[in-house]
């Protein structure tokens, strides 16, 4: 009787079994399709949308569309850090991210730091940021990392004094504005003010911003005297 | 006003006596869920994920659950002839209308509400945050949810769900390109102008309840805009309510 | 003022336009007057006549049935008489006013042909929101909602939804919410339909106590008989017309079918000079039963067998039923077949 119903009950499980080996069958295909067919870096994000119609298409819901194109941001720089450090679209993502919401800051600044720090374009780096402060002219956070820009990428000391200084003038920043904008005024030694100021990103910045920030502390470090 | 109340009530607890609105809650709950789990991949945005993702998705779920209920609100009375018993009683089709209207209202309200709680407890207990200037985007939401509810009824009143829902859609849809539709329309000739802004007029101005921009950011909704979107959404739904009482009171019942 | 006849008084031909019937009484609390209510096709326009100038009016403490077979028109008259459906032409007043004012319906009871509840909602619930369109207080309502679900057979399953109801429950209940307001007009579209021979008993009892309460009833139904020992008066219409109307005694006592004559025995020759005279003659149980179409015949047939000294057991008329009368009426409505 027993086996009659071990059948039985073998019987109905049929179709849910044939369902998850089908399943599984499908999974694997596509993991051996990707593998075998890698997209080339430079056609991801390619087809991601322009900046025009990216707000009408989010149709009121534009923030939490910045933040799927924030992580898909992320997930993108995070891909490339680990196989070929090239971010070519980058720029691109962060643009869309901050049409989408242009109260969001990090995208200007993580943007901005790749812009400048992996692609050598401090130039583009310093226009997202531009882009930024004329949507939120009240940001000391944009200010300031204007400010650092200037003074590590393009070793701007003067205008990078300006911006520090701007920055300890708008409203909430927090008391190292004060500090660098003091030191800036006094034309510290630029590699002790370079060093504070990657210190800062040490502190305050995102794991990939302090990879740069450690990997920029050691370069330094070895051109002190 | 008590007959309108009686079908609200109706309606209401037939909603939520079916699943659907015990499925969109689990469904809001896993939403908000996710987010929190995705919110490490952030980079410090977290929080920020959790509340727009959370202050979306109760938006779209509530707009959802009034779309799907609503489009088949009438269609469902006449087809199970449930309304014959009801409107041999001493009330009018406007009453009834209003009070479906009301019903279906407070239902995505009730989701509305609830999923905005989950959103505040989460940031609360996790992010150790009491962002009370949510509460300004969801008076807005509600009073969003006022016009989309309307709409829906008014289609429910002449076709069929299927075509309702999409209808609903559609202009749910057209109402966020409202502004654009109307700036487009000033570019051209006086003739298009017209034609647009004509378009523009009848449109819901949905824009006007989307504050969700302001408050992730911890910026409060002003007052004054949660007082004239809530004027402008009372108005706009007693217009769609009128226009669905007018074509409801001479529709047969075969 | 047009010239009226009183039909439920006299009995013999009726005057009006071929295959309608007017009636006009005082004190009405449904009056209709030339009803009529056509219906367009959608798609081709084609007019199709549901109501033809139907005129009617049903006075307090009286039952009415409106007879007819499908598609005649009964239920577009109820929906009209309700409110559910406009009239053409014509007019339709319920206590004096126009039944799509809703205070025309405050002291209306309806129960819809196979009737159909919010299936989420408990008998409780649901009496509760009937109440509650009625304008009936809270505790009012309660209370009579208790007592007729007592009253029908439903007091056990006051809390269960209405999705689990059988048909019979569901028909009891629509009684139920018909009666919540305590009607003066009481409008029912086949009450018994989905009730045992017990629940038409039950009900057949409910709408005589209602009437007795002064309550006028208007019930439409297909089963004849159960409308002939109910109904004061009936109505009967054909293809939207109102054909016949009047009380059962005074339709039925027109339409006496046959005598039949029971005797213990019959001499043969009895028995065949029935036979060539066309009346039927057979042999029911221990008895010899006569049956003779007419009062000639019937007085001829007792005056034979009186001088044969045949024992006349018994000399009993078989009336119409109602069921015959309506055949009858439909058939005369239909006109001579080409």
């Amino acid at each position: 009787m027993s086996r009659a119903r071990s059948l039985a009950a073998l019987r109905a499980s049929l179709p849910f079994l044939a369902c998850a080996a089908l399943l599984a069958a499908a999974g694997a295909l596509h993991a051996d399709m990707r593998r075998r067919v890698a997209a080339p870096p430079v056609d991801e994000l390619l087809y991601y949308p322009s900046d025009a119609m990216v707000r009408q298409a989010s149709l009121g819901y534009e923030t939490a569309a910045s933040d799927v194109a924030w992580l898909r941001g992320i997930q993108y720089y995070g891909e490339h850090r680990l196989t070929d450090q090239k971010y070519a679209m980058i720029g691109h993502v962060m643009s869309i991210v901050t049409d989408l919401d242009p109260r969001f800051e990090s995208p200007y600044v993580f943007g901005a730091f790749v812009l400048a720090q992996e692609l050598k374009n401090p130039e583009q780096g310093l226009r997202l940021l531009a882009k930024g402060r004329r949507a939120n002219p009240e940001s000391w956070r944009l200010a300031f990392e204007t400010g650092f820009l200037h003074y590590v990428c393009r070793h701007d000391y003067a205008t990078a004094a300006r911006y520090f200084v701007r920055a300890s003038r708008l409203p909430d920043h927090p008391d190292y504005v004060d500090r660098f904008a003091a030191f800036s005024s006094q034309r510290a030694g630029e590699v002790g003010m370079a060093t504070l100021l990657w210190r800062r990103v040490l502190l305050t910045g995102n794991e990939y911003m302090q990879d740069v920030a450690r990997r920029e502390l050691a370069r330094l470090g070895e051109e002190a005297p | 006003m008590s007959r309108v109340l009686a079908i609200a009530r109706t309606t209401l607890l037939e909603v939520v006596r079916e699943r659907m609105v015990l499925t969109l809650a689990l469904f809001g709950v896993g939403l908000v869920g996710a987010s929190q789990v995705l919110s490490p991949l952030a980079l410090g945005e977290g929080r920020k994920v959790v509340t727009d993702f959370g202050l979306a998705g109760s938006s779209m779920l509530a707009t959802l659950l009034g779309v799907f209920l609503g489009s088949s609100l009438l269609h469902k009375e006449l087809d199970r002839r449930t309304i014959y018993a009801v409107m041999a009683k001493p009330i009018r089709r406007s009453e009834f209308l209003l009070g479906k209207f009301a019903g279906l209202w407070a239902t995505t309200a009730f989701l509305l509400v609830g999923m905005t709680a989950i959103v505040f407890l989460l940031l609360l207990v996790v992010y150790h945050q009491a962002p009370w200037v949510i509460l300004g985007s969801m008076a807005l939401s509600l009073a969003e949810l006022l016009v989309i509810v309307a709409i829906v009824v008014l289609f429910s009143s002449f076709t069929t769900p299927a075509l309702a829902a999409f209808f609903a859609i559609a202009t749910v849809v057209a109402g966020h390109f409202a502004e654009d539709l109307h700036y487009f329309g000033l570019q051209g000739s006086a003739l298009l102008s017209a034609v647009t802004g004509g378009v523009y007029w009848l449109l819901p101005h949905l824009d006007l309840f989307n504050a969700r921009g302001l408050v992730v950011h911890g910026l409060a909704v002003d007052p004054a805009r949660i007082g004239f979107a809530s004027a402008y959404a009372g108005l706009y739904a007693a217009a769609a309510l009128t226009a669905a009482s007018a074509i409801f009171e001479r529709r047969e019942f075969r | 003022m047009k010239r009226t006849e009183d039909l439920t008084t006299q009995a013999g031909p009726r005057t009006g336009r071929a295959g309608a019937i007017r009636e006009v009484a005082p004190l009405a609390l449904l009056a209709m007057e030339n009803l009529t209510k056509v219906y367009r096709d959608p798609m081709t326009l084609k007019p199709f006549t549901a109501v033809d100038g139907i005129s009617l009016s049903l006075a307090r403490g009286e039952i009415f049935g409106l007879l007819g077979p499908n598609g005649a028109g009964k239920t577009t008259t109820i929906k009209i008489v309700l409110g559910l459906a406009r009239a053409t032409s014509g007019v339709v007043l319920l206590e004096g006013r126009d039944p799509s004012d809703p205070a025309a319906r405050r002291r209306l009871g309806y129960l819809p042909e196979n009737p159909c509840f919010y299936d989420h909602l408990t008998p409780e619930e649901y009496l509760d929101l009937v109440g509650s369109l009625f304008g009936i207080r809270r505790d009012v309502r309660r209370r009579r909602a208790g007592e007729l679900l007592e009253r029908l057979g439903l007091g056990s399953h006051a809390r269960k939804p209405l999705r689990k109801f059988s048909k019979g429950m569901t028909q009891r209940l629509g009684l139920a919410q018909a009666l919540i307001n305590q009607p003066n007009l009481l409008v029912l579209d086949e009450p018994m339909s989905g009730l045992d021979p017990i629940g038409r008993a039950e009900v057949k009892q409910l709408l005589r106590d209602e009437r007795e309460r002064g309550t006028t009833v208007l019930l439409s139904s297909h089963v004849l008989a159960e409308t002939e020992s109910i109904c004061d008066r009936v109505g009967i219409l054909s293809s939207g017309r109102l054909i016949d109307v009047g009380s059962v005694p005074g339709l039925l006592s027109t339409g006496v079918r046959e005598w039949e004559i029971a005797a213990e025995s019959l001499p043969e020759s009895l028995s065949a000079r029935f036979r060539s005279a066309g009346h039927r003659v057979e042999r029911v149980g221990p008895r010899w039963v006569v049956r003779v179409t007419d009062g000639q015949a019937l007085q001829e047939a007792i005056a034979a067998m009186t001088r044969e000294t045949v024992f006349i057991h018994s000399v009993e008329p078989r009336r119409q039923t109602l069921e015959d009368h309506f055949m009858r009426a439909l058939a005369a409505a239909a006109g001579p077949k080409p």
